[in-house]
């Protein structure tokens, strides 16, 4: 078994639950040929760089895994079938540097996928806390100009 | 009688901040050895080691695979946005 790192690009013009189900799918292909994913890393959509047929944006999505050397050519046959992809980048990570490199990026990908619970909260929290406040000057500003309308 | 140095001594920036690994998602870390049009700039501009020169190239490469960095910039593109996806 080998460390693996496959980084996914799936059409964006399919909708979020339809991502979301093609990048289980994908997984899956992983983990039926024997891959072991240790962690993902979803990188959202993004701007590509050039346009993969004629799309501008792509949603990216990486899968850190350990899989079997001999699977990754009928992983990758599977890959090329799936239509909803655009583009996929299978790394592998032999070395020791290069091991002690993906752990790294494991556990930061883990930790990731932990905090967002916690960190969306106040991200969510925080745009409400500050429309509150702009929203009434905009009101008195609006209240202050009418008399002055009306005056004139 | 020691000849004066014309230029101002090269040295590998990686080799001074100990990069061990470099990850070809973070393209903005690239950036450095990237020209104007996203090629990959020569050792004897960026004064980056042999090693380290070898790692860049590859990692660039993959990047390009990605669609994270272009191969090749047209004209007007070059105009429009010079790095302005990778920050």
């Amino acid at each position: 078994m080998r460390n693996y790192e496959n980084l996914v690009i799936v059409k964006p013009t399919l909708t979020a639950e339809e991502i979301q189900a093609s990048v289980k799918a994908i997984e899956e292909v992983i983990t039926s040929n024997g891959g072991e994913i240790l962690a993902t890393n979803p990188m959202g959509m993004r701007k590509l760089a050039y346009p993969i047929e004629k799309n501008e944006r792509g949603f990216y999505h990486v899968i850190y895994s350990t899989i079997a050397p001999s699977a990754i050519t009928e992983i990758e046959r599977r890959f090329r079938i799936n239509e909803e992809l655009l583009r996929f980048v299978t790394i592998k990570y032999d070395t020791n540097r290069e091991i002690a490199a993906f752990n790294g990026m494991v556990t930061k990908a883990k930790k990731a996928a932990e905090a967002p619970a916690k960190v969306e909260t106040p991200v969510v929290e925080t745009p409400a806390v500050e429309e509150a406040p702009t929203e009434a000057p905009v009101v008195e500003a609006e209240a202050v100009k009418a008399p002055e309308a009306a005056a004139e | 009688m020691a000849e004066k140095r014309k230029y101002k001594k090269r040295y590998c920036k990686y080799c001074e901040a100990k990069v061990d690994f470099m990850d070809y998602k973070d393209a903005g870390a690239l950036r450095f050895s990237l020209s104007e049009r996203y090629k990959i700039m020569p050792r004897r501009l960026t004064g980056n080691c042999k090693r380290h020169q070898d790692m860049i190239s590859i990692v660039i490469k993959r990047a390009r695979a990605a669609a994270l960095v272009p191969y090749t910039v047209t004209r007007k593109q070059v105009v429009v946005a010079p790095f302005e996806n990778l920050k």
